[in-house]
Protein backbone atom coordinates (compact mmCIF):
# COMPACT_ATOMS: atom_id res chain seq x y z
CA UNK A 1 0.00 0.00 0.00
CA UNK A 2 1.28 3.56 -0.67
CA UNK A 3 0.17 7.17 0.04
CA UNK A 4 -1.89 7.60 -3.09
CA UNK A 5 -4.22 4.75 -1.64
CA UNK A 6 -5.18 6.40 1.97
CA UNK A 7 -7.98 8.01 0.91
CA UNK A 8 -9.61 5.00 -0.45
CA UNK A 9 -8.48 2.71 2.32
CA UNK A 10 -10.15 4.90 4.77
CA UNK A 11 -13.32 4.63 2.51
CA UNK A 12 -12.77 0.72 2.64
CA UNK A 13 -12.00 0.68 6.54
CA UNK A 14 -15.42 1.88 6.91
CA UNK A 15 -16.76 -1.01 5.45
CA UNK A 16 -21.01 0.21 4.42
CA UNK A 17 -19.04 2.39 1.48
CA UNK A 18 -17.74 -0.67 -0.27
CA UNK A 19 -20.28 -1.23 -2.59
CA UNK A 20 -20.43 2.60 -3.87
CA UNK A 21 -16.78 3.02 -4.55
CA UNK A 22 -16.95 2.27 -8.35
CA UNK A 23 -16.80 -1.45 -8.03
CA UNK A 24 -18.44 -2.60 -11.41
CA UNK A 25 -15.84 0.06 -13.02
CA UNK A 26 -12.85 -2.00 -12.34
CA UNK A 27 -11.09 -3.63 -14.77
CA UNK A 28 -11.24 -7.56 -14.50
CA UNK A 29 -8.24 -9.73 -14.58
CA UNK A 30 -9.17 -12.60 -16.53
CA UNK A 31 -7.76 -16.43 -14.98
CA UNK A 32 -8.59 -19.54 -16.20
CA UNK A 33 -11.31 -21.44 -13.89
CA UNK A 34 -10.08 -24.72 -14.68
CA UNK A 35 -6.90 -25.93 -16.65
CA UNK A 36 -6.28 -29.15 -17.91
CA UNK A 37 -3.59 -31.84 -15.78
CA UNK A 38 -0.59 -30.28 -16.63
CA UNK A 39 2.27 -32.28 -18.33
CA UNK A 40 4.50 -32.34 -15.67
CA UNK A 41 1.61 -33.20 -12.84
CA UNK A 42 1.61 -36.38 -14.50
CA UNK A 43 2.87 -38.93 -13.18
CA UNK A 44 3.94 -41.28 -15.78
CA UNK A 45 7.45 -40.07 -17.05
CA UNK A 46 7.94 -39.45 -20.50
CA UNK A 47 9.39 -42.67 -22.17
CA UNK A 48 11.21 -41.97 -25.79
CA UNK A 49 14.75 -41.38 -26.12
CA UNK A 50 14.64 -38.10 -26.79
CA UNK A 51 13.33 -37.71 -23.20
CA UNK A 52 15.03 -40.19 -21.12
CA UNK A 53 18.23 -42.54 -21.12
CA UNK A 54 16.23 -45.57 -20.60
CA UNK A 55 13.93 -45.14 -22.97
CA UNK A 56 15.06 -49.26 -23.94
CA UNK A 57 13.40 -50.30 -20.80
CA UNK A 58 9.90 -48.70 -21.95
CA UNK A 59 10.26 -49.97 -25.85
CA UNK A 60 10.75 -53.89 -24.18
CA UNK A 61 7.67 -53.13 -21.71
CA UNK A 62 5.94 -52.22 -25.25
CA UNK A 63 6.77 -55.52 -27.11
CA UNK A 64 5.07 -57.11 -23.81
CA UNK A 65 8.97 -57.88 -21.43
CA UNK A 66 9.09 -56.24 -17.95
CA UNK A 67 13.62 -55.70 -18.25
CA UNK A 68 15.97 -54.12 -16.09
CA UNK A 69 19.67 -53.27 -16.16
CA UNK A 70 22.85 -55.38 -15.21
CA UNK A 71 26.00 -54.28 -15.22
CA UNK A 72 28.41 -56.13 -17.55
CA UNK A 73 31.37 -55.38 -15.11
CA UNK A 74 30.20 -56.09 -11.57
CA UNK A 75 26.85 -58.12 -12.47
CA UNK A 76 24.92 -55.99 -10.21
CA UNK A 77 21.04 -56.17 -11.43
CA UNK A 78 19.54 -52.98 -11.09
CA UNK A 79 15.87 -51.87 -10.03
CA UNK A 80 14.78 -49.52 -11.44
CA UNK A 81 17.18 -49.76 -14.54
CA UNK A 82 19.73 -47.25 -14.80
CA UNK A 83 22.48 -46.01 -16.99
CA UNK A 84 25.00 -45.95 -14.45
CA UNK A 85 26.02 -48.39 -12.10
CA UNK A 86 25.57 -47.30 -8.28
CA UNK A 87 27.87 -50.53 -7.76
CA UNK A 88 31.31 -49.85 -9.41
CA UNK A 89 30.32 -46.86 -11.91
CA UNK A 90 30.38 -48.28 -15.24
CA UNK A 91 28.16 -47.44 -17.93
CA UNK A 92 28.68 -50.42 -19.42
CA UNK A 93 25.06 -52.05 -18.54
CA UNK A 94 22.74 -54.45 -20.60
CA UNK A 95 19.13 -55.06 -20.43
CA UNK A 96 17.98 -58.44 -18.99
CA UNK A 97 14.25 -60.02 -18.59
CA UNK A 98 12.56 -60.30 -15.76
CA UNK A 99 10.22 -62.34 -14.88
CA UNK A 100 6.44 -61.62 -14.86
CA UNK A 101 5.08 -64.70 -12.12
CA UNK A 102 5.80 -63.27 -8.69
CA UNK A 103 5.18 -63.56 -5.18
CA UNK A 104 2.91 -60.62 -3.13
CA UNK A 105 5.42 -59.83 -0.02
CA UNK A 106 3.07 -57.00 1.33
CA UNK A 107 0.11 -55.10 -0.34
CA UNK A 108 -2.13 -52.47 1.54
CA UNK A 109 -4.45 -50.08 0.00
CA UNK A 110 -4.57 -46.71 -1.11
CA UNK A 111 -7.89 -44.88 -0.05
CA UNK A 112 -6.99 -41.16 0.68
CA UNK A 113 -4.30 -38.53 -0.16
CA UNK A 114 -4.46 -39.36 -3.74
CA UNK A 115 -2.59 -36.98 -5.61
CA UNK A 116 -3.71 -35.04 -8.90
CA UNK A 117 -4.74 -37.43 -11.57
CA UNK A 118 -5.34 -40.72 -9.53
CA UNK A 119 -8.25 -39.24 -7.66
CA UNK A 120 -10.45 -41.49 -9.69
CA UNK A 121 -8.88 -44.31 -9.21
CA UNK A 122 -9.35 -44.58 -5.40
CA UNK A 123 -9.33 -46.79 -3.42
CA UNK A 124 -7.00 -49.32 -5.00
CA UNK A 125 -4.90 -52.37 -3.87
CA UNK A 126 -1.00 -51.18 -3.64
CA UNK A 127 1.47 -54.13 -3.46
CA UNK A 128 5.07 -54.71 -3.29
CA UNK A 129 5.43 -57.84 -5.63
CA UNK A 130 9.04 -59.97 -5.33
CA UNK A 131 10.30 -60.83 -8.44
CA UNK A 132 13.18 -63.25 -6.95
CA UNK A 133 16.23 -60.72 -7.87
CA UNK A 134 14.00 -57.79 -7.72
CA UNK A 135 10.88 -56.26 -4.81
CA UNK A 136 8.84 -53.66 -7.36
CA UNK A 137 6.00 -51.57 -6.17
CA UNK A 138 2.39 -51.83 -8.37
CA UNK A 139 -0.79 -51.56 -8.38
CA UNK A 140 -2.26 -54.86 -7.60
CA UNK A 141 -5.80 -55.12 -10.46
CA UNK A 142 -8.18 -57.15 -9.96
CA UNK A 143 -8.37 -57.73 -6.21
CA UNK A 144 -9.35 -56.58 -3.09
CA UNK A 145 -7.29 -56.22 0.07
CA UNK A 146 -9.39 -58.65 2.36
CA UNK A 147 -9.13 -61.46 -0.05
CA UNK A 148 -5.49 -61.04 -0.21
CA UNK A 149 -2.22 -63.20 1.60
CA UNK A 150 1.51 -62.64 2.19
CA UNK A 151 2.99 -64.79 -0.80
CA UNK A 152 0.30 -64.99 -3.51
CA UNK A 153 0.97 -65.56 -6.32
CA UNK A 154 0.09 -62.50 -8.95
CA UNK A 155 1.63 -62.16 -12.30
CA UNK A 156 1.96 -58.99 -14.77
CA UNK A 157 -0.28 -57.10 -16.98
CA UNK A 158 0.99 -54.44 -19.08
CA UNK A 159 -1.53 -51.32 -19.40
CA UNK A 160 -2.01 -48.35 -22.13
CA UNK A 161 -1.22 -44.90 -20.44
CA UNK A 162 -4.22 -42.08 -21.86
CA UNK A 163 -2.70 -38.94 -20.74
CA UNK A 164 -1.84 -35.38 -21.43
CA UNK A 165 0.99 -36.84 -24.09
CA UNK A 166 1.23 -37.29 -27.61
CA UNK A 167 3.48 -40.64 -27.73
CA UNK A 168 2.31 -43.80 -26.89
CA UNK A 169 2.74 -44.73 -23.45
CA UNK A 170 2.74 -47.87 -21.32
CA UNK A 171 3.52 -49.29 -17.48
CA UNK A 172 3.32 -52.24 -15.53
CA UNK A 173 0.77 -53.84 -13.36
CA UNK A 174 -0.25 -56.95 -11.38
CA UNK A 175 -2.82 -58.95 -10.58
CA UNK A 176 -3.29 -62.19 -8.50
CA UNK A 177 -3.17 -65.66 -10.69
CA UNK A 178 -5.47 -67.50 -11.95
CA UNK B 1 33.68 -31.18 18.11
CA UNK B 2 35.82 -28.93 19.49
CA UNK B 3 32.73 -26.41 21.32
CA UNK B 4 29.97 -27.09 23.32
CA UNK B 5 26.53 -25.90 21.40
CA UNK B 6 23.43 -25.32 23.70
CA UNK B 7 19.51 -24.36 23.07
CA UNK B 8 18.93 -21.20 25.18
CA UNK B 9 15.30 -20.63 23.97
CA UNK B 10 12.32 -21.86 21.90
CA UNK B 11 8.85 -20.67 21.06
CA UNK B 12 5.91 -22.62 18.84
CA UNK B 13 2.61 -21.52 17.12
CA UNK B 14 -0.82 -23.32 17.28
CA UNK B 15 -0.40 -25.87 15.25
CA UNK B 16 -3.84 -27.46 13.54
CA UNK B 17 -5.61 -26.64 10.31
CA UNK B 18 -5.05 -23.10 10.79
CA UNK B 19 -6.82 -19.93 9.33
CA UNK B 20 -3.44 -18.36 8.89
CA UNK B 21 -0.85 -18.33 5.90
CA UNK B 22 2.80 -19.44 5.62
CA UNK B 23 4.07 -16.17 6.48
CA UNK B 24 1.86 -15.58 9.42
CA UNK B 25 3.20 -19.09 10.73
CA UNK B 26 6.58 -17.76 10.72
CA UNK B 27 5.80 -14.57 12.11
CA UNK B 28 3.98 -15.83 14.92
CA UNK B 29 6.87 -18.77 15.60
CA UNK B 30 9.53 -15.78 15.10
CA UNK B 31 8.08 -13.60 17.72
CA UNK B 32 7.30 -16.36 20.41
CA UNK B 33 11.24 -17.34 20.12
CA UNK B 34 12.39 -14.51 20.93
CA UNK B 35 10.16 -13.52 23.43
CA UNK B 36 11.50 -16.69 25.10
CA UNK B 37 15.08 -15.25 25.39
CA UNK B 38 14.81 -11.64 25.99
CA UNK B 39 18.30 -10.91 25.86
CA UNK B 40 18.85 -12.63 22.80
CA UNK B 41 17.68 -10.08 19.74
CA UNK B 42 17.10 -10.48 15.72
CA UNK B 43 21.07 -8.54 15.88
CA UNK B 44 22.89 -11.29 17.49
CA UNK B 45 21.55 -14.38 15.08
CA UNK B 46 24.67 -15.13 12.81
CA UNK B 47 23.24 -18.00 11.19
CA UNK B 48 19.49 -18.76 9.65
CA UNK B 49 18.52 -22.23 9.20
CA UNK B 50 15.26 -23.27 8.26
CA UNK B 51 13.47 -26.28 7.56
CA UNK B 52 10.78 -26.41 5.02
CA UNK B 53 9.81 -29.45 3.02
CA UNK B 54 7.21 -28.17 0.31
CA UNK B 55 6.58 -24.52 0.47
CA UNK B 56 6.64 -24.38 -3.79
CA UNK B 57 3.85 -27.20 -3.13
CA UNK B 58 1.67 -25.72 -0.52
CA UNK B 59 2.48 -22.35 -0.85
CA UNK B 60 3.93 -21.26 -4.30
CA UNK B 61 6.87 -20.13 -2.68
CA UNK B 62 10.43 -20.37 -2.97
CA UNK B 63 13.71 -19.21 -1.47
CA UNK B 64 12.26 -18.77 1.77
CA UNK B 65 15.14 -18.63 4.26
CA UNK B 66 15.72 -15.04 3.34
CA UNK B 67 11.26 -14.67 3.43
CA UNK B 68 11.91 -15.43 6.85
CA UNK B 69 14.91 -13.10 7.33
CA UNK B 70 13.19 -10.36 6.44
CA UNK B 71 9.89 -11.19 8.22
CA UNK B 72 11.93 -11.48 11.55
CA UNK B 73 14.26 -8.71 10.95
CA UNK B 74 17.78 -10.93 10.44
CA UNK B 75 20.54 -9.24 9.38
CA UNK B 76 22.53 -12.78 8.36
CA UNK B 77 25.63 -12.10 8.21
CA UNK B 78 27.35 -15.32 7.96
CA UNK B 79 25.37 -18.44 7.02
CA UNK B 80 21.93 -18.55 5.84
CA UNK B 81 20.02 -21.60 4.02
CA UNK B 82 16.89 -24.09 3.79
CA UNK B 83 16.93 -27.56 4.85
CA UNK B 84 15.02 -30.16 2.70
CA UNK B 85 15.11 -33.48 4.00
CA UNK B 86 11.62 -34.02 3.69
CA UNK B 87 9.96 -35.47 7.19
CA UNK B 88 13.40 -34.41 8.83
CA UNK B 89 14.17 -30.98 7.54
CA UNK B 90 13.79 -29.26 11.01
CA UNK B 91 16.45 -31.61 12.84
CA UNK B 92 18.47 -30.97 9.60
CA UNK B 93 18.27 -27.37 10.12
CA UNK B 94 19.06 -27.82 13.37
CA UNK B 95 22.19 -30.23 12.71
CA UNK B 96 23.41 -27.84 11.05
CA UNK B 97 23.36 -24.62 13.11
CA UNK B 98 25.06 -27.21 15.36
CA UNK B 99 27.73 -28.08 13.41
CA UNK B 100 27.82 -24.37 12.19
CA UNK B 101 28.44 -23.68 16.07
CA UNK B 102 30.33 -26.32 17.44
CA UNK B 103 32.77 -25.43 14.14
CA UNK B 104 33.40 -22.13 15.66
CA UNK B 105 31.66 -20.36 12.67
CA UNK B 106 29.10 -18.53 14.22
CA UNK B 107 27.76 -17.63 17.70
CA UNK B 108 24.41 -17.66 17.80
CA UNK B 109 21.53 -19.38 14.96
CA UNK B 110 18.04 -19.10 14.81
CA UNK B 111 16.59 -22.44 13.79
CA UNK B 112 13.08 -22.24 12.22
CA UNK B 113 10.83 -24.91 11.30
CA UNK B 114 7.62 -24.32 9.26
CA UNK B 115 5.10 -25.94 7.31
CA UNK B 116 1.79 -25.01 5.85
CA UNK B 117 0.14 -27.83 4.60
CA UNK B 118 -3.68 -27.29 4.87
CA UNK B 119 -5.61 -26.11 1.67
CA UNK B 120 -9.11 -26.38 0.87
CA UNK B 121 -9.92 -29.42 0.56
CA UNK B 122 -10.59 -29.57 -3.27
CA UNK B 123 -6.70 -28.59 -3.64
CA UNK B 124 -5.68 -31.74 -1.70
CA UNK B 125 -4.79 -33.65 -4.67
CA UNK B 126 -2.73 -30.82 -6.04
CA UNK B 127 -0.67 -30.78 -2.57
CA UNK B 128 -0.47 -34.66 -2.58
CA UNK B 129 1.26 -34.64 -6.09
CA UNK B 130 5.06 -34.24 -4.53
CA UNK B 131 3.83 -35.89 -0.81
CA UNK B 132 3.46 -39.33 -3.10
CA UNK B 133 7.03 -38.59 -4.64
CA UNK B 134 9.46 -39.33 -1.50
CA UNK B 135 10.68 -42.31 -3.38
CA UNK B 136 11.72 -42.91 -6.86
CA UNK B 137 8.45 -40.60 -8.59
CA UNK B 138 9.03 -42.79 -11.70
CA UNK B 139 8.88 -46.34 -10.50
CA UNK B 140 7.06 -45.70 -6.65
CA UNK B 141 5.30 -42.57 -6.81
CA UNK B 142 3.29 -43.34 -10.35
CA UNK B 143 1.89 -46.31 -7.92
CA UNK B 144 0.10 -43.48 -5.84
CA UNK B 145 3.09 -44.95 -3.16
CA UNK B 146 2.28 -42.20 -0.44
CA UNK B 147 3.31 -42.66 3.31
CA UNK B 148 0.20 -44.50 4.66
CA UNK B 149 0.40 -47.46 2.21
CA UNK B 150 4.40 -47.29 2.92
CA UNK B 151 3.95 -47.54 6.76
CA UNK B 152 1.03 -50.27 6.53
CA UNK B 153 3.15 -52.51 4.90
CA UNK B 154 5.94 -51.76 7.21
CA UNK B 155 3.24 -52.92 9.78
CA UNK B 156 2.43 -56.02 7.77
CA UNK B 157 5.77 -57.03 7.69
CA UNK B 158 6.42 -56.70 11.30
CA UNK B 159 3.50 -58.44 12.13
CA UNK B 160 4.00 -60.83 10.02
CA UNK B 161 7.60 -61.30 11.18
CA UNK B 162 7.31 -60.54 14.63
CA UNK B 163 3.55 -61.23 15.56
CA UNK B 164 3.04 -57.55 16.65
CA UNK B 165 -0.51 -57.04 17.35
CA UNK B 166 -2.91 -55.02 16.17
CA UNK B 167 -3.64 -54.22 19.51
CA UNK B 168 -0.24 -53.02 20.80
CA UNK B 169 0.01 -50.68 17.55
CA UNK B 170 -2.93 -48.74 18.96
CA UNK B 171 -1.75 -48.29 22.28
CA UNK B 172 1.02 -46.53 20.84
CA UNK B 173 -1.58 -44.44 19.38
CA UNK B 174 -3.50 -43.86 22.36
CA UNK B 175 -0.33 -43.07 24.48
CA UNK B 176 0.63 -39.94 22.07
CA UNK B 177 -2.64 -38.85 21.82
CA UNK B 178 -3.53 -38.91 25.30
CA UNK B 179 -0.32 -37.06 25.95
CA UNK B 180 -1.08 -34.43 23.37
CA UNK B 181 -4.84 -33.74 25.19
CA UNK B 182 -2.44 -32.10 27.79
CA UNK B 183 -0.42 -29.98 25.45
CA UNK B 184 -1.90 -26.50 24.44
CA UNK B 185 -0.42 -26.60 21.02
CA UNK B 186 -1.33 -29.61 19.67
CA UNK B 187 -3.49 -30.33 16.75
CA UNK B 188 -5.49 -33.24 18.62
CA UNK B 189 -6.36 -32.19 22.28
CA UNK B 190 -8.26 -35.43 22.96
CA UNK B 191 -8.00 -38.17 25.32
CA UNK B 192 -7.81 -41.72 22.52
CA UNK B 193 -8.52 -45.11 23.75
CA UNK B 194 -7.10 -48.32 21.99
CA UNK B 195 -10.53 -49.42 21.06
CA UNK B 196 -11.24 -45.91 19.09
CA UNK B 197 -7.88 -46.70 17.44
CA UNK B 198 -8.97 -49.76 16.52
CA UNK B 199 -12.94 -48.44 15.49
CA UNK B 200 -11.28 -45.72 13.26
CA UNK B 201 -11.40 -45.42 9.44
CA UNK B 202 -9.37 -48.24 8.17
CA UNK B 203 -7.15 -46.00 5.93
CA UNK B 204 -4.47 -47.73 4.31
CA UNK B 205 -4.60 -51.49 6.67
CA UNK B 206 -3.92 -52.80 8.99
CA UNK B 207 -3.25 -49.10 9.62
CA UNK B 208 -6.48 -46.85 10.49
CA UNK B 209 -6.89 -43.32 10.63
CA UNK B 210 -5.77 -42.56 14.45
CA UNK B 211 -2.55 -44.76 13.32
CA UNK B 212 -1.69 -41.90 11.12
CA UNK B 213 -0.25 -38.66 11.90
CA UNK B 214 -2.14 -35.20 10.76
CA UNK B 215 -2.26 -32.60 7.76
CA UNK B 216 -0.69 -29.89 10.10
CA UNK B 217 0.11 -26.27 9.75
CA UNK B 218 2.58 -25.21 11.94
CA UNK B 219 6.43 -23.48 12.69
CA UNK B 220 8.53 -23.71 15.90
CA UNK B 221 11.82 -22.03 16.21
CA UNK B 222 15.69 -22.56 18.29
CA UNK B 223 17.76 -20.02 19.33
CA UNK B 224 21.42 -21.84 19.58
CA UNK B 225 24.47 -20.58 21.16
CA UNK B 226 27.76 -21.26 21.76
CA UNK B 227 28.81 -22.55 25.35
CA UNK B 228 30.50 -19.31 25.85
CA UNK B 229 27.52 -16.67 24.78
CA UNK B 230 24.84 -19.15 25.94
CA UNK B 231 25.80 -18.80 29.62
CA UNK B 232 25.82 -14.80 28.95
CA UNK B 233 22.23 -15.69 28.47
CA UNK B 234 20.87 -18.34 30.40
CA UNK B 235 21.77 -21.00 33.13
CA UNK B 236 19.29 -23.36 31.75
CA UNK B 237 20.26 -24.42 28.59
CA UNK B 238 20.07 -27.91 26.67
CA UNK B 239 23.43 -28.78 25.11
CA UNK B 240 23.44 -31.19 21.97
CA UNK B 241 25.60 -34.00 23.07
CA UNK B 242 25.23 -35.74 20.03
CA UNK B 243 24.10 -36.38 16.27
CA UNK B 244 23.87 -39.01 14.01
CA UNK B 245 22.47 -39.61 10.24
CA UNK B 246 22.63 -42.15 8.03
CA UNK B 247 21.36 -43.10 4.52
CA UNK B 248 22.27 -46.45 2.90
CA UNK B 249 22.53 -45.70 -0.62
CA UNK B 250 18.75 -46.38 -0.88
CA UNK B 251 16.02 -44.46 -1.38
CA UNK B 252 13.13 -47.15 -3.43
CA UNK B 253 11.29 -50.09 -2.47
CA UNK B 254 13.55 -52.32 -4.47
CA UNK B 255 16.75 -50.97 -2.80
CA UNK B 256 15.57 -50.52 0.66
CA UNK B 257 17.34 -52.89 3.21
CA UNK B 258 14.22 -54.05 5.11
CA UNK B 259 10.23 -53.49 5.77
CA UNK B 260 10.68 -54.48 8.99
CA UNK B 261 13.51 -53.00 10.13
CA UNK B 262 15.56 -49.67 9.83
CA UNK B 263 19.26 -50.19 10.20
CA UNK B 264 19.68 -46.86 9.07
CA UNK B 265 18.44 -45.94 12.42
CA UNK B 266 20.35 -48.62 14.76
CA UNK B 267 23.94 -46.61 13.02
CA UNK B 268 22.58 -43.19 13.53
CA UNK B 269 21.96 -43.95 17.24
CA UNK B 270 25.34 -45.77 17.68
CA UNK B 271 26.95 -42.53 16.09
CA UNK B 272 24.82 -40.25 18.88
CA UNK B 273 25.15 -42.43 21.81
CA UNK B 274 28.89 -42.54 21.14
CA UNK B 275 29.60 -39.17 21.01
CA UNK B 276 27.28 -38.42 23.94
CA UNK B 277 28.97 -41.73 25.83
CA UNK B 278 25.36 -42.78 26.10
CA UNK B 279 26.41 -47.34 26.37
CA UNK B 280 22.91 -48.43 27.79
CA UNK B 281 20.81 -45.77 26.39
CA UNK B 282 17.90 -47.91 27.83
CA UNK B 283 18.59 -46.71 31.17
CA UNK B 284 20.33 -43.44 30.73
CA UNK B 285 17.97 -41.44 28.25
CA UNK B 286 15.28 -40.14 30.39
CA UNK B 287 12.95 -38.84 27.72
CA UNK B 288 12.88 -39.09 24.19
CA UNK B 289 10.67 -37.57 21.41
CA UNK B 290 10.89 -39.84 18.23
CA UNK B 291 9.57 -40.21 14.42
CA UNK B 292 5.67 -41.69 15.19
CA UNK B 293 4.54 -40.24 11.62
CA UNK B 294 2.49 -43.53 12.46
CA UNK B 295 1.96 -46.51 15.08
CA UNK B 296 4.03 -48.83 14.11
CA UNK B 297 7.15 -46.39 13.46
CA UNK B 298 7.30 -46.24 17.07
CA UNK B 299 7.40 -49.78 17.67
CA UNK B 300 10.37 -50.32 15.22
CA UNK B 301 12.33 -47.47 16.60
CA UNK B 302 11.97 -49.08 20.42
CA UNK B 303 13.99 -51.79 18.45
CA UNK B 304 16.17 -50.16 16.33
CA UNK B 305 17.29 -47.18 17.98
CA UNK B 306 18.76 -49.85 20.25
CA UNK B 307 16.70 -50.08 23.44
CA UNK B 308 15.06 -53.90 23.07
CA UNK B 309 15.78 -57.12 21.07
CA UNK B 310 14.69 -56.68 17.53
CA UNK B 311 11.01 -58.09 17.57
CA UNK B 312 10.17 -56.78 21.04
CA UNK B 313 8.67 -53.36 20.19
CA UNK B 314 5.10 -54.20 20.79
CA UNK B 315 6.00 -55.64 24.15
CA UNK B 316 7.79 -52.84 24.95
CA UNK B 317 4.74 -50.30 24.81
CA UNK B 318 2.59 -53.50 26.24
CA UNK B 319 4.36 -53.26 29.15
CA UNK B 320 3.94 -49.58 29.78
CA UNK B 321 7.86 -49.07 29.53
CA UNK B 322 7.37 -46.12 27.23
CA UNK B 323 5.02 -44.46 29.35
CA UNK B 324 5.93 -41.05 31.28
CA UNK B 325 6.74 -43.31 34.04
CA UNK B 326 8.30 -46.23 32.10
CA UNK B 327 12.17 -46.95 31.31
CA UNK B 328 11.90 -43.98 28.69
CA UNK B 329 9.38 -41.58 28.77
CA UNK B 330 8.33 -41.79 24.93
CA UNK B 331 6.70 -38.57 23.41
CA UNK B 332 5.27 -36.76 25.84
CA UNK B 333 4.66 -34.08 23.98
CA UNK B 334 1.87 -36.13 22.06
CA UNK B 335 4.48 -36.92 19.19
CA UNK B 336 3.68 -36.46 15.52
CA UNK B 337 0.15 -38.50 16.16
CA UNK B 338 -0.94 -36.23 18.77
CA UNK B 339 0.69 -32.62 17.89
CA UNK B 340 0.44 -33.49 13.94
CA UNK B 341 3.25 -33.38 11.69
CA UNK B 342 3.81 -30.14 9.74
CA UNK B 343 6.87 -31.39 8.11
CA UNK B 344 9.42 -29.05 8.26
CA UNK B 345 8.44 -28.11 12.19
CA UNK B 346 8.50 -31.25 13.61
CA UNK B 347 12.27 -31.95 14.59
CA UNK B 348 12.35 -28.22 16.03
CA UNK B 349 9.63 -29.11 18.21
CA UNK B 350 10.62 -32.36 19.48
CA UNK B 351 13.63 -30.46 20.44
CA UNK B 352 11.98 -27.43 21.79
CA UNK B 353 9.98 -30.01 23.77
CA UNK B 354 12.93 -31.67 25.26
CA UNK B 355 14.41 -28.77 26.35
CA UNK B 356 11.14 -27.61 27.95
CA UNK B 357 11.28 -30.85 29.86
CA UNK B 358 14.75 -30.24 30.98
CA UNK B 359 13.62 -26.78 32.50
CA UNK B 360 10.03 -27.83 33.69
CA UNK B 361 7.94 -25.71 31.83
CA UNK B 362 5.09 -28.47 30.26
CA UNK B 363 1.88 -28.99 31.67
CA UNK B 364 1.97 -31.03 34.46
CA UNK B 365 0.09 -33.93 33.32
CA UNK B 366 2.75 -34.67 30.85
CA UNK B 367 6.13 -33.70 32.76
CA UNK B 368 8.65 -36.13 32.93
CA UNK B 369 9.91 -36.27 36.26
CA UNK B 370 13.44 -34.69 36.67
CA UNK B 371 14.74 -36.08 33.02
CA UNK B 372 18.77 -35.22 32.85
CA UNK B 373 19.13 -36.47 29.33
CA UNK B 374 17.12 -36.91 26.26
CA UNK B 375 16.55 -38.03 22.50
CA UNK B 376 15.41 -36.52 19.29
CA UNK B 377 14.48 -38.80 16.49
CA UNK B 378 13.38 -38.22 12.80
CA UNK B 379 12.83 -40.76 9.86
CA UNK B 380 12.25 -39.06 6.28
CA UNK B 381 10.69 -40.21 3.10
CA UNK B 382 10.34 -44.15 2.95
CA UNK B 383 12.66 -44.55 6.28
CA UNK B 384 15.57 -44.26 3.71
CA UNK B 385 17.19 -41.46 5.98
CA UNK B 386 17.21 -41.74 9.49
CA UNK B 387 18.48 -38.63 12.04
CA UNK B 388 19.14 -38.60 16.31
CA UNK B 389 20.14 -36.06 18.29
CA UNK B 390 20.57 -36.31 21.75
CA UNK B 391 20.21 -33.87 24.50
CA UNK B 392 21.51 -33.24 28.08
CA UNK B 393 19.77 -30.64 30.76
CA UNK B 394 23.92 -30.39 32.34
CA UNK B 395 27.53 -30.10 31.38
CA UNK B 396 29.88 -31.65 33.80
ZN1 LIG C 1 28.77 -52.35 -11.82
Amino acid sequence: MNEHNDENRTERRGGTEIATDGGSDRDVVELPHQIELPRLLDFYELQTEETTKISEFYDNLADGQLTTTRCTECDELHFPPRIVCPECHSDDLEYVDLPHEGELFAFSTVRAGAPMGMEDEVPFVLGIVDLGDVRLSAHVDNAEYEDLEIGDAVEMKIVEIDGPVDHERVFYRFEPQE
Amino acid sequence: MTRNVGIVGGGHTKWGVREASYKDLIQEAGKATFEDVPDVTPDDIEGLFVGSVQPERFAFQTHVAPMVAELLGIDVDSMIARTELACASGQAALRYAWLAIAAGQIDTALVLGVEKMNLPREYTPEAQTSMANVMDREFDGVNGFNAPPYFAMIAQRHMHEYDTTREQLALVAAKNKTHAANNAFAQFQKEVSVEDVVDSFPLSPPLCLFDCSGVTDGAAGLILMSEEKAREVTDEAAWITGSGQTCLSSNSINNLPSMSAWPQATQAAEQAYEQAGIDDPLKELDVAEVHDCFSISEIVEYEDLGWVEKGEGGQFVEDGRSELDGDIAVNPRGGLLGCGHPLGATGVSQALEVFNQFRGTVEPERQVPDPETGLIHNLSGSASVHSVMTLARGRQ
